[in-house]
């Protein structure tokens, strides 16, 4: 009887350390749009890497800046060089917790993830809303939300002032696996 | 008769300089298959170098043309796009290979545990070191 019982405690054990796996996108995909009356300008970046901590709802994203691929190769240039300065500041990043991560279920969940979003060189709090599904051995996050130039001291020169949105919309979807090894 | 020919010039100037501002503004993307490689590495050689020194290493990597070979870890297809895994003696970290359309069309010729030779521009290095726009050399 006391075998059965720790073997059974056994398994128990190896299925609570099981759904404490970490969850991992290394091909999360976020586009940028900006929205004037002269230009609609879009970039993606399909290399986003980010990690969910099944156990607590903790969420880490790091974005490489000239993974950002726009129509334009100018545009995309004038993105790295000049208003990103992504030789300076090669990534942004994300660290935060979701909020009531432990009341999702299978089904579509609106949560909200809140922490500290890392863009030039520059930190800020922030709350994201996203949705959420999860089934057994995924993870799926998506949403959008908007963010001001001004906020992360991005400049932009008076002669594209026009072309290029103060506010941007950023929309995110990633589908976490499992991460073996 | 002194009048026309100035106005001529004007003219021309301005066509002229019109086209080139277009020719800029519409500047085409940089061609990988076309052009030449900056740097021939092997995938465990640049992860080395990412992981020892990432600061230095930006530097000499970052917006570079690749050539880089290595043993395929995993073939994989998201939206339409191919991404190749290359084998490193690192634990964690791999390369990532993400394919051009044209590149990724001619995936199904590959098979895992493949040694291959691919071209591509890097980006940085999260996890694994990543290069876009990836074309199958062979």
């Amino acid at each position: 009887m006391k075998i059965i019982h720790t073997i059974l405690m056994c398994f128990l054990f190896v299925n609570v350390s099981n759904s404490q796996e970490r969850f991992l996108t290394k091909n999360g995909a976020i586009t940028f749009f900006s929205s004037t009356i002269m230009a609609d300008i879009k970039a993606d970046n399909n290399q986003v890497l980010s990690i969910i901590d099944a156990s607590n709802g903790k969420m880490a994203i790091s974005i490489l800046m000239k993974s950002f691929m726009f129509k334009k190769a100018l545009m995309q240039e004038h993105f790295n060089e000049n208003y990103v300065e992504s030789d300076l500041f090669p990534k942004a990043t994300f660290k935060g917790e979701i909020l009531n991560f432990e009341t999702l279920k299978d089904l579509e969940t609106k949560l909200e993830v809140k922490g500290l979003i890392t863009i030039h060189g520059k930190r800020k709090e922030i709350i994201i809303p996203a949705s959420f599904t999860r089934s057994e051995n995924t993870i799926f996050v998506k949403g959008e939300f908007n963010l001001l130039l001004s906020d992360y001291n991005i400049k932009i020169p008076n002669v594209v002032a026009k072309k290029i949105s103060k506010e941007i919309k950023v929309s995110f979807e990633f589908n976490h696996k499992p991460y073996k090894k | 008769m002194n009048n026309k020919k100035i106005i001529t010039i004007i003219l021309g100037f301005g066509i002229v300089s019109l086209f080139v501002v277009y020719k800029i503004y519409n500047k085409p993307h940089v061609n990988v298959s076309d052009v030449k490689s900056d740097i021939i590495i092997t995938a465990d050689k640049i992860i080395d170098d990412f992981s020892s020194d990432e600061m230095k290493a930006n530097k000499s990597y970052l917006d570079k043309i690749i050539k880089i070979s290595g043993v395929i870890s995993e073939l994989k297809v998201v939206k339409q796009k191919g991404i190749i895994t290359l084998k490193t003696n690192h634990d964690f970290g791999s390369v990532l290979c993400h394919l051009s359309d044209k590149a990724s069309r001619k995936m199904n010729s590959l098979k895992e545990e493949q040694t291959i030779t691919l071209k591509g521009i890097c980006t940085g290095f999260l996890l694994d070191v990543i290069l876009v726009k990836c074309e199958i050399i062979n």
